[in-house]
């Protein structure tokens, strides 16, 4: 039985300013959810309220039987949820070894942390030679492997990731799209924001677009007939 | 030669407390991106504390700097928040809010112990105080080799809290980025809080060597305030590490100038030199943060 990741109605927003007119959706645990939009659409609003960077003002966020809704930020990795900001969010002082035992911050077995680090760290040989380098000295890459390595420590059900693609060149989007599909495989529910639809499209088993603080469409890749539809949707028309 | 040596050696001793002085507020910068103008208040506060420790319970300043320093931890965490609260706020400038919060608590701590302990010096009485130890040509006051070994135990014991422990990781990820820290799992505020007390502690017991020293009144804060933020601008806003060096050249420039060309040019001269060294690196000596 797979978990669901869900917004209910969802309000929110910036200081004083509603960004968010009640949202819902939902993310299933072993698929990708994408959420398109154009800029100032809400779309990394909805997820900054999900990891509790910012307050829900109305709406309920739930993860299976369990209420979100409220939670400090620091709270909710201990659900299972691990958001990786835009750029990937490592910390540049910090060696790549430190970046990955930050990902079990919210663990207290620190032996199984330690464990799981190795495991994770043979994945990416490039990373093992370079395990006491600050993060800050490699390339953009090499920081985005360390950013997902340390996503995968603490064993997340939910990834949810704003804009991986953001500020990449070609050949790395494509290679964060399979890392993408690589966390599909290991069985976690990822939520993602993109800009870059034609690179996130084929990677999708679902679909929100938001326009202006609102859901425009939900649905599926196979929903989407052809890209003058895709782009109807996108800038906000009707389905 | 020998006074050279002297002077040296009284400018190692006291850099070393300055150090001790200065590491917190550094730390606190770095973390809470506050600028503490009570970092002065806190020292003489930790002064005042040795002193009645002495009068009421008979404790060496030797001995009650760590009733001390657990003290002013205790007060730390339970002002921390309040900072903590300013600081994060939503309303425009807490940057400059949190600097004004600072200031009026140091003008508070200033009038309280004017109102309470008047305007008379306090000295603290050590059993170390008077004794010296002859090392060739130079003299070496025990008092100020022990308040040296203190400081530097202190500022030792904080780094490798900082640099060898998972609270000191959580430390260190927030003064890099406070958002990301937060969603790695870090209860920032929480933290923040600690490092305010391990601060307002630190900072305290460096209050309770400089009493031993010289003595305590209530106007000997704005001087340690100052003296602080030469060191943190020298040593480069948020850089702990940079505080090791800053602190010794403070010590040093002080005490060569105190010897060679009359203690009243000191601070013309310290200050002189902060110019000199920020013209060639505007970021402090070491360019970076913890």
């Amino acid at each position: 039985m797979s978990t669901e990741l869900s917004v209910t109605d969802l309000v929110t927003g910036y200081g004083k300013q509603e960004i968010v007119h009640g949202v819902s959706m939902a993310a299933r645990e072993g698929e990708i959810t994408c959420v398109f939009g154009p800029n100032g659409s809400g779309k990394s609003t909805v997820v900054k309220a999900i990891a509790g960077l910012l307050p829900v003002w109305r709406g309920r966020l739930q993860l299976g039987e369990r209420e979100l809704t409220g939670l400090p930020v620091h709270e909710v990795v201990r659900h299972g949820i691990v958001m990786m900001p835009q750029g990937g969010g490592v910390f540049p002082r910090f060696t790549v070894m430190e970046n990955l035992r930050m990902g079990g911050y919210s663990l207290r077995d620190t032996a199984w942390v330690a464990q799981r680090i190795e495991a994770l760290i043979d994945e990416y040989p490039s990373l093992q030679r370079r395990r006491h380098v600050a993060a800050g000295s490699l390339s953009g890459g090499e920081q985005m492997m360390v950013a997902f390595a340390r996503a995968l420590v603490p064993d997340p059900t939910f990834v949810l990731l704003d804009e991986p693609s953001a500020g990449l060149s070609p050949a790395l989007v494509s290679e964060t799209m399979a890392r993408v599909e690589g966390l599909r495989e290991r069985g976690v529910g990822v939520v993602m924001i993109e800009q870059n639809i034609r690179e996130a499209l084929p990677v999708a088993d679902r679909l929100y677009i938001l326009a202006g603080g609102q859901r425009k469409f939900a649905g599926t890749p196979a929903d989407i007939h052809d890209d003058r539809h895709l782009m109807t949707l996108y800038m906000g028309g009707a389905a | 030669m020998d006074l050279l040596l002297q002077a040296l050696l009284n400018g190692i001793l006291i850099g070393g407390i300055l150090i001790c002085l200065t590491i917190g507020f550094q730390l606190t910068f770095g973390v809470l991106h506050v600028i503490d103008f009570a970092v002065g208040g806190w020292v003489m506060l930790g002064g005042y504390a040795a002193y009645w420790a002495s009068q009421l319970l008979g404790l060496d300043p030797f001995i009650s700097i760590f009733l001390v320093f657990a003290l002013f931890v205790a007060v730390g965490c339970a002002v921390g928040p309040l900072i903590y609260h300013v600081r994060t706020s939503r309303y425009a400038r807490p940057d400059l809010m949190a600097l004004a919060f600072t200031f009026g608590l140091f003008i508070m701590m200033r009038g309280g112990a004017l109102w309470l302990w008047s305007f008379d010096s306090r000295s603290v009485d050590s059993w170390l105080s008077g004794h010296s130890l002859s090392l060739g040509p130079v003299t070496v006051p025990l008092l100020r080799l022990s308040a040296f070994a203190m400081a530097l135990l202190l500022a030792v014991g904080l780094f490798v809290l900082l640099y060898r422990s998972r609270f000191g990781l959580a430390v260190r990820a927030v003064a890099q980025n406070r958002d990301h820290a937060g969603l790695m799992g870090v209860d920032v505020k929480r933290i923040s809080a600690y490092v305010y007390g391990l601060y307002t502690g630190i900072t305290a017991s460096a209050g309770v060597l400089l009493a031993t020293i010289y003595s305590v009144n209530p106007e000997v804060g704005v001087r340690y305030t100052l003296f602080a933020f030469f060191v943190a601008v020298l040593a480069g806003l948020g850089s702990v590490g940079g505080v090791l060096v800053a602190g010794l050249l403070l010590g040093l420039v002080e005490s060569l100038v105190g010897t060679y060309v009359g203690t009243r040019y000191s601070l013309l001269v310290v200050f002189a030199t902060l110019y000199l060294v920020l013209l060639v690196s505007p970021k402090g000596i070491l360019q970076r943060g913890i």
